[in-house]
C-alpha cells in the first residue's frame, strides 16, 4: 500500500507577515527567514526551500493567516505536480448555491371568543405578548413589573419557550439582542433602574437593527427612589436610550386593555421596522387590575430574512452595530435617520376625548390621563370648553394630531408624573412644527404620587380665572 | 485554507487589495492561529451551516470578517448572554463565543460565570494573552504579578488584583462538562488546542453542555516581543502561573432538546385563564338606588387580613356584570405582615380615575387604617370596620355612615380566620347592595374552581357577613 502523499506548504508571498512562527514549526528546517522586501506589503515574508519537505502541515497550523501557508493543493494555478487529486481542491472549492433568505410571514390564527378578562396591567402585557407570539422573554425581577415575568416563567416553559431570569438587566438587553438577532420576537419587564442598566444594550440593539419590546413600568426615582407610580422616564426613552444616534418608538398605554393590544402592537412595530419598541407604564397601570377583552387573532411568527439563526440560507447573515470607517458609519447613520423619519411620519397615535370645541386643551398619557379625563368630565359639567389629549406614542410625539386640534385652544394643561418631562416633548414636538405654545399651566406630581382629579379640575378651572 | 473562512473578506475595509485575503492582526498574533483552527474544527464537523460565532469586543472584534458562519457582534463583555439568546432561539445552531480576557474575566466576569453556571450547550473559546491588545497594551485580570503594562507602568502588584485563573474558575463550577487549557507555543501544543476545540463544539452539537477552553495566546506587540519570543513568554511566563490541561471533563447523556414553541388558541387562553365566552350575559344595569355612576372603595388592612383578593373579586364581579372597574394595590415594604391597601372603582361605563384618595367606601381590617382612612371618606360615604379587632374606636367623622361588624369573630366561629375578608364582602355587599349577591358569589365560586372544597366555608362567610348588618337604608 502506498501512503497517501501529503500536500506541502505553498505561500503567496503578499499575505505573509513575516511573523516567522513556521520557521519554528517545521522540524526539517524547510522555511528560512526572508531577504527580500515584497513590494506589495513592504514586509519581508518567509522563503519555503521544500526539498526535505514531508507535509507533516505543521508550517501551516503555525501559521496566523488564512491565506497564509496554505496546501499547494489549494494553489490557485494549480502548479503542483499531483495525480489523481480531487479537482474541486485544484480549481478552488466551488461555492455551493445556497438557497436565498426570504421573509417568512406571520400566520395568523383565529382566537375563539372569550370571556373579558380581569388582569392587571403587567399580567395584561404579558398575555398580549403571548398572543403575539413572543415565545423568549428574559428579565430581573424589579418593583413593580416583575409580575409580568412571573406570569411568564410559568407559562412559557408549558408553550415550547424560555423565559430567563439573568444575572442582571445588562444581560438580560444581551439575551434579547441575541435572540431578538436570531429573528424571534423576544421581551422584557423592567422598570427605572433596570430600564438604565439596559440602555447600553438598546444602543446597540439599535445600531445592530434588532427587534425586541422592553416593557418600563416606570417607579418613582432618581436613584433607587421609590416603589410609587412616577412618569421620569420619559426623558430615558424618548431622547436617552443609550448611546448614539438612537430613537425607538415609545408607546404609553393607560389601561390594562391598552397594555395588552399595545405590547401586541409593539411586536409588530418592533419587527416592521427592525428596531426596539418601549412601553412606559406607570406604577399604577402595572399594578392596576381591570378589564381586557382579549384579540380575535393568535399571531404565529414567521422568520425575517435578516436572521442570524443557524441554517443554510440565513447563514451569510450578520448582526452588528460596528463601522470602522467613517464613511459606512455616516451611511449607517443616515439609513437610521431615514427610518426615524419615516416613523415619525407614519407612527404617530393619540387619542381626542371632546377636542372639537376645546378652549383649554389637557395634555396626559398613561394613568394620569385617566384622571384627567375625570377631571375633563367634571369641568365640562360646569360648563368649561376642555377637551384631552392623550399622546400614545410618546416617540414620535403625535404633533400632527394636535396640530389639529389647537386652533380653538388658548391654553394647555399639561399633567404628569414627572417634573416636566412630557411637557419637554410637547414642547419640542410644537418647536420643530414650527407652532408657538399656547402659555401651560403644569399640573405636576413626582415622588410615587400621580396628580389627582380634583387637582387637574382645579388647574382647568383656573385658567378661566386667569382670563376673565 | 478552510471553507469555513470568505473567499474574500468583503467586510474588511470592503475586501478591497490585500485585505480581501489578510486578516487586521498583528504578525504573529495567537488570533491568527485560533481562527485556522477553529475554521478547521467547523468545517471538518460539517457544521459550516449551523454555526454561530459571537464576537466580542477586543482585537477579534472582527472575527466576522473571516468567518463564512452565521455572525453576531456582541457588546464588550456580554458574547454569554447573547449566545444564550441565540442558541434558545434555535437550539440546532452551534454557538461559538470567542473572547478575550477583558471581555471575558473582567467586564464580563457575571455573564461569563452564570452562563458557565447554567450549563446550556455552548462553545467558550477564552483568548488569554495577559493584556489588553485592542486598547493599546493595558493591565488585564489576567496579566502576571510585576508584568508592566501601559497602566501598570511598573509592574502588576498585589492591590491591582492577582491573576484570574479563569478556566479553574469555570471548573470548580457544576454547570460546565468540560474545561481545557491549552496554549499555542510549540506545534504539539496547537495540536492539543486543536483537540480541545472539537471536543467542545462536539459536547454542544451532541447537547451535552457548556466547554470552556482557555488558549494561552500570544501578544506579541503589546509584549514588546518578536512572535518567537512571545511563544517563549508565554512557555516560560504565562504556564507557570496558568498550568495547562484538562480541568474538568464530565460524561453527561445528551439532554439539551427543548420542545419547539406552540402556537395553540385553547392551550394559549387556557394557560392565560380564559374563559369560554358564555352565550348569556349579566345584567348590566346599574343598581338605581347608587347615586354616583362612579363608586370608589379602599380596603384596607395589614397583610395577610385579604384587602387584595376581597377587592378583586369585587372587581372581577362588577366586571361580570358588564361594568368598569379597577383595582389598584398598595403595600408596605414587607413582604408579609405590612400595610396593605386596595384601591377599588366600580363604574357604570368607565374607570375614570383608579385612584381612591377619597373613597366613598371604606372597609378598615385594623385601627391603624381605620383612623388613617376614616377621615378620607367623603360625606355620605360608609365606613365599615372590624369591630372585634377594633373595639374602641376613636371618634368618626360627622355625616358618614359607620358599620361596626365583628369580621374576626364571625370568620372564627367558622373555624378559619383567614376568611374574615370575605365576611367583609357579604357585610359590603348587604349594606350597600352595589352589586347583588348572586354575583358576588358566582365570582367567588368561579375564583375557587380548582379548590371546591374550599368554597363551602367562603359560601358561609359570605352569609355571615350578609347577616351581621342590615341593609343601609332598609
Amino acid at each position: 500500500m502506498i501512503a497517501p502523499v501529503r500536500p506541502k506548504p505553498f505561500l503567496q508571498p503578499e499575505y505573509c507577515k513575516s511573523c516567522l512562527r513556521c520557521i519554528d514549526a517545521c522540524p526539517r528546517d524547510c522555511i528560512t527567514p526572508g531577504k527580500t522586501i515584497n513590494p506589495a506589503t513592504g514586509l519581508v515574508p518567509v522563503e519555503l526551500h521544500l526539498e526535505a519537505c514531508n507535509g507533516c502541515a505543521l508550517c501551516m497550523q503555525a501559521c496566523p493567516e488564512p491565506y497564509g501557508l496554505r496546501p499547494e493543493t489549494e494553489h490557485p494555478t494549480g502548479a503542483f505536480d499531483f495525480e489523481l487529486e480531487d479537482p474541486a481542491r485544484i480549481f478552488g472549492r466551488k461555492e455551493l448555491s445556497r438557497p436565498e433568505a426570504r421573509d417568512q410571514p406571520d400566520d395568523f390564527i383565529p382566537l375563539p371568543a372569550c370571556e373579558p378578562m380581569v388582569l392587571k396591567g403587567t399580567y395584561a402585557s404579558a398575555v398580549g405578548a403571548l398572543l403575539a407570539g413572543c415565545r423568549h422573554v428574559f428579565g430581573y425581577p424589579i418593583t413593580p413589573s416583575t409580575e409580568g415575568s412571573e406570569l411568564m416563567a410559568k407559562i412559557l416553559p408549558k408553550v415550547g419557550g424560555h423565559f430567563i431570569q439573568a444575572v442582571s438587566e445588562t444581560a438580560a438587553v444581551n439575551m434579547m439582542y441575541g435572540a431578538g438577532g436570531a429573528g424571534v420576537p423576544c421581551m422584557t419587564f423592567t422598570s427605572g433602574p433596570g430600564f438604565s442598566l439596559m440602555l447600553e444594550g438598546i444602543s446597540y440593539m439599535i445600531g445592530a437593527e434588532v427587534p425586541g419590546v422592553f416593557v418600563n413600568i416606570m417607579r418613582g426615582g432618581p436613584g433607587l427612589g421609590n416603589l410609587g407610580p412616577e412618569q421620569a422616564d420619559i426623558k430615558l426613552a424618548c431622547r436617552g436610550l443609550g448611546h448614539g444616534n438612537t430613537h425607538a418608538i415609545v408607546l404609553a398605554p393607560g389601561t390594562p386593555q391598552e397594555m395588552l393590544h399595545l405590547t401586541m402592537h409593539a411586536f409588530e412595530l418592533s419587527f416592521t421596522y427592525r428596531n426596539p419598541v418601549i412601553i412606559l407604564g406607570d406604577g399604577f397601570l402595572g399594578q392596576m387590575t381591570g378589564v381586557v377583552h382579549l384579540p380575535a387573532l393568535l399571531t404565529k411568527p414567521g422568520r425575517p430574512a435578516w436572521a442570524v439563526c443557524g441554517d443554510r440560507e440565513h447563514h451569510l447573515n450578520l448582526i452588528c452595530s460596528i463601522h470602522l470607517a467613517e464613511d459606512d458609519l455616516e451611511a449607517h447613520n443616515r439609513h437610521l435617520n431615514a427610518k426615524y423619519a419615516l416613523i415619525a411620519r407614519e407612527e404617530q397615535r393619540s387619542d381626542a376625548y371632546r377636542c372639537d370645541d376645546a378652549e383649554v386643551l389637557v395634555i396626559a398619557c398613561n394613568t394620569p390621563a385617566r384622571m384627567a379625563k375625570g377631571a375633563v368630565e367634571a369641568a365640562r359639567e360646569q360648563g368649561a370648553k376642555v377637551g384631552l389629549f392623550r399622546p400614545i406614542t410618546l416617540w414620535p410625539f403625535p404633533i400632527d394630531a394636535l396640530r389639529k386640534i389647537l386652533p380653538t385652544v388658548s391654553r394647555l394643561v399639561v399633567v404628569e408624573g414627572s417634573p416636566g418631562q412630557l411637557e419637554d416633548e410637547l414642547r419640542l414636538a410644537l418647536s420643530h412644527a414650527g407652532i408657538a405654545p399656547p402659555p401651560i399651566t403644569p399640573v405636576q406630581h413626582y415622588g410615587g404620587v400621580l396628580p389627582s382629579q380634583d387637582e387637574i379640575l382645579s388647574a382647568i378651572l383656573s385658567t378661566y380665572e386667569v382670563r376673565s | 485554507m478552510s471553507g469555513v473562512f470568505y473567499q474574500n473578506f468583503k467586510r474588511h475595509a470592503h475586501g478591497e487589495g490585500l485585505k480581501g485575503h489578510s486578516t487586521h492582526y498583528c504578525a504573529g498574533c495567537g488570533h491568527g492561529v485560533i481562527h485556522r483552527d477553529l475554521a478547521e474544527v467547523i468545517e471538518k464537523l460539517g457544521l459550516q451551516d449551523r454555526a454561530i460565532l459571537v464576537s466580542p469586543v477586543g482585537c477579534a472584534v472582527f472575527a466576522f470578517f473571516y468567518f463564512n458562519v452565521g455572525n453576531t457582534q456582541a457588546a464588550h463583555g456580554r458574547a454569554p448572554a447573547v449566545a444564550i439568546g441565540h442558541k434558545l432561539a434555535n437550539p440546532d445552531s452551534v454557538v461559538i463565543c470567542y473572547q478575550g480576557d477583558g471581555d471575558l474575566a473582567s467586564i464580563g466576569l457575571a455573564e461569563t460565570i452564570s452562563t458557565a453556571q447554567m450549563g446550556l450547550p455552548l462553545t467558550v473559546i477564552f483568548v488569554n494573552n495577559a493584556i489588553y491588545g485592542m486598547t493599546g497594551g493595558q493591565l488585564a485580570p489576567t496579566t502576571l504579578m510585576g508584568q508592566k503594562t501601559s497602566t501598570s507602568p511598573d509592574g502588576r502588584t498585589p492591590a491591582m488584583g492577582q491573576p484570574l485563573k479563569m478556566a479553574e474558575l469555570i471548573a470548580s463550577l457544576d454547570g460546565p462538562v468540560y474545561v481545557e487549557r491549552v496554549a499555542l507555543y510549540d506545534a504539539k501544543n496547537r495540536v492539543k488546542a486543536r483537540k480541545a476545540i472539537t471536543k467542545a463544539i462536539k459536547l454542544q452539537e451532541e447537547g451535552r453542555g457548556y466547554a470552556f477552553i482557555e488558549i494561552l495566546s500570544e501578544c506579541p506587540t503589546h509584549l514588546k516581543l518578536s512572535p518567537v519570543e512571545a511563544e517563549q513568554w508565554v512557555k516560560e511566563k504565562m504556564e507557570p502561573i496558568y498550568p495547562l490541561g484538562v480541568k474538568k471533563d464530565l460524561v453527561r447523556e445528551p439532554w439539551f432538546k427543548p420542545a419547539p414553541p406552540r402556537f395553540e388558541p385553547e392551550e394559549i387562553l387556557g394557560y392565560c385563564g380564559a374563559d369560554p365566552a358564555e352565550s348569556k350575559r349579566a345584567s348590566t344595569s346599574w343598581p338605581p338606588h347608587l347615586a354616583k355612576r362612579d363608586l370608589s372603595l379602599k380596603l384596607a388592612g395589614a397583610g395577610g387580613d385579604g384587602a387584595q383578593t376581597a377587592a378583586l373579586l369585587l372587581a372581577r364581579a362588577a366586571i361580570a356584570q358588564g361594568f368598569d372597574a379597577t383595582h389598584i394595590p398598595s403595600y408596605g415594604p414587607e413582604s408579609r405582615g405590612g400595610t396593605s391597601y386596595a384601591d377599588v372603582h366600580i363604574a357604570s361605563h368607565e374607570v375614570l380615575n383608579p385612584a381612591a384618595p377619597a373613597p366613598d367606601i371604606l372597609v378598615a381590617f385594623n385601627a391603624p387604617s381605620l383612623a388613617k382612612f376614616a377621615p378620607t371618606v367623603v360625606e355620605g360615604g360608609l365606613i365599615i370596620y372590624d369591630s372585634t379587632l377594633i373595639p374602641a374606636p376613636g371618634p368618626m367623622p360627622a355625616g358618614r355612615q359607620v358599620l361596626p361588624v365583628p369580621l374576626s369573630l364571625l370568620a372564627a366561629n367558622l373555624g378559619r380566620p383567614v376568611v374574615k375578608n370575605v365576611v367583609a364582602l357579604g357585610a359590603l355587599q348587604a349594606a350597600t347592595e352595589l352589586l347583588p349577591a348572586a354575583a358576588l358569589l358566582a365570582t367567588l365560586r368561579h375564583v375557587l374552581k380548582d379548590k371546591a372544597a374550599l368554597l363551602p366555608l367562603n359560601e358561609a362567610a359570605f352569609l355571615a357577613g350578609q347577616q351581621a348588618v342590615t341593609p343601609v337604608g332598609a
